[in-house]
């Protein structure tokens, strides 16, 4: 490895990165061996290529992006996502009633994550996983600003939704 | 601007972060200073959006996942001197007629080191903790088993390795590839929980790229586990047992 971020070696890389990254990537896989997989893929590629990173600040947003890209390249997803602007979206936008917070378990909020499109995913869980911007999470994804911005408001608002209606029920 | 559209705007507005510079964000906020009902979501909406957050840190990580990636990767850069100066020729010869490969517009290949990345995560499936899909003392019903369930299971055992108690199998999946995973019980005192303490993974050779060619065992350490990989009539064999080298050889 040529160079590392900021004068971190790898393991402390991997201290580092090791935990959100697994948790992004088990948000979109639901599977403790994909997201496990994709956690060390991108540590791989990072090990490989990493040295090619020229601002050292944007360590973070590399792996993330490296292992959503991963993730996409494992689905081998053919589904061509529509860019749908907010100014578009708002009028269908439901209100959602509140959800009693105190309720909110990690199994019950991956359950309606899972329920949501899979374009709405990754934005939701980098924005509540990683705090990230909007403009992070575009960069992380890949998608335009505009599109992150209606991706995570339909996406929100569909997630409130689900928890708001509580388990599906199985009849 | 009214009350429900500042809640549709205040949706992803998380308190403390910088969301708050966002003009419509700022405009919301200050009508729910205004209005009592707008202020009381609000406030409902903020415990929302802390539990979500906490939610979803909450997610368990696996125990020993660096380890494992710390571990995989000094592996691979203890690739001893010669074998890497003599890599490093062979790339730079290479390099010369990839150069004009790439100049005849053929498709590029990244580096691959797809059967590095299978071991370890087997290594992480023996590691982390797994469960049997069948539990058996009968190595024909584990091989029916496998055989139902479109796993390889027309594998062959090394010959110190059959008379080793079979305690049941697993199918694990390899980037949509299924993997047959016997599971084996040597004698050794086992740890509580423990119902195996080596494990066989046989795959398609073509579904791992860069697997060893030859049915010589080649050994490896990832982690706390000794592993040994052979090729034979088509298939990759991966023994994996806790230990060193003396604790695998006697099943080879």
């Amino acid at each position: 490895m040529a160079r590392m971020a900021e004068g971190m070696d790898f393991e402390n890389l991997v201290a580092c990165y090791y935990k959100p990254l697994y948790q992004f990537a088990f948000s979109l896989a639901r599977n403790e061996a994909e997201a496990c997989d994709l956690t060390q893929q991108a540590f791989c590629i990072w090990a490989a290529k990493g040295h090619q990173l020229r601002d050292a600040s944007k360590v973070k947003t590399w792996l993330f992006t490296t292992l959503h890209r991963e993730f996409l390249g494992m689905r081998r997803r053919l589904v061509r996502f529509p860019h749908i602007e907010l100014e578009h979206a708002d009028l269908e936008l439901p209100v959602v009633p509140p959800v009693t917070a105190s309720r909110l378990d990690g199994e019950q909020v991956l359950a309606a994550l899972a329920q949501l499109d899979e374009v709405y995913q990754g934005p939701v869980a980098l924005f509540y996983l990683q705090d990230a911007s909007y403009n992070e999470i575009a960069e992380i994804l890949d998608v335009p600003l505009g599109t992150v911005k209606s991706r995570l408001a339909r996406g929100l608002a569909r997630l409130h939704q689900l928890l708001a209606d509580g388990p599906p029920s199985k009849s | 601007m009214n009350r429900d559209e500042a809640k549709i705007i205040l949706l992803p507005y998380r308190p403390g972060l910088a969301d708050e510079a966002d003009p419509q964000i700022a405009t919301a906020l200050a009508l729910a200073k205004r209005d009592p009902e707008l202020g009381s979501w609000l406030e409902e909406h903020c415990a929302r959006q802390s539990a979500l957050r906490n939610a979803f840190r909450g997610i368990a990580v696996p125990e020993g996942l660096k380890e494992q990636i710390i571990s995989e990767q000094a592996a691979k850069e203890k690739m001893p001197v010669r074998r890497r100066n003599f890599a490093f020729a062979a790339l730079a010869a290479a390099a010369v007629s990839l150069v004009l490969l790439a100049m005849l517009a053929l498709p590029t290949r990244r580096a691959d080191d797809t059967f590095t990345i299978f071991r370890s995560r087997m290594a992480g499936v023996a590691l982390r903790g797994y469960t049997m899909d069948l539990i058996t003392n009968n190595p024909a019903e584990i091989r029916s088993y496998l055989a139902r369930n479109q796993a390889p299971s027309d594998y062959v055992l090394p010959a110190p390795l059959q008379p080793v108690e079979m305690v049941g199998c697993a199918v694990q999946r390899w980037q949509g590839v299924k993997v047959s995973m016997l599971c084996f019980r040597t004698g050794k005192p086992l740890p509580p929980g423990q119902q195996s303490d080596l494990w066989l993974f046989v795959v398609d050779r073509a579904s791992v790229k860069s697997a060893p060619e030859t049915d010589l065992p080649q050994l490896a350490a990832v982690n706390r586990l000794v592993t040994a990989t052979w090729a034979r009539d088509g298939k990759i064999y991966l023994l994996e047992t806790e230990g060193n080298e003396p604790a695998i050889r006697p099943y080879l």
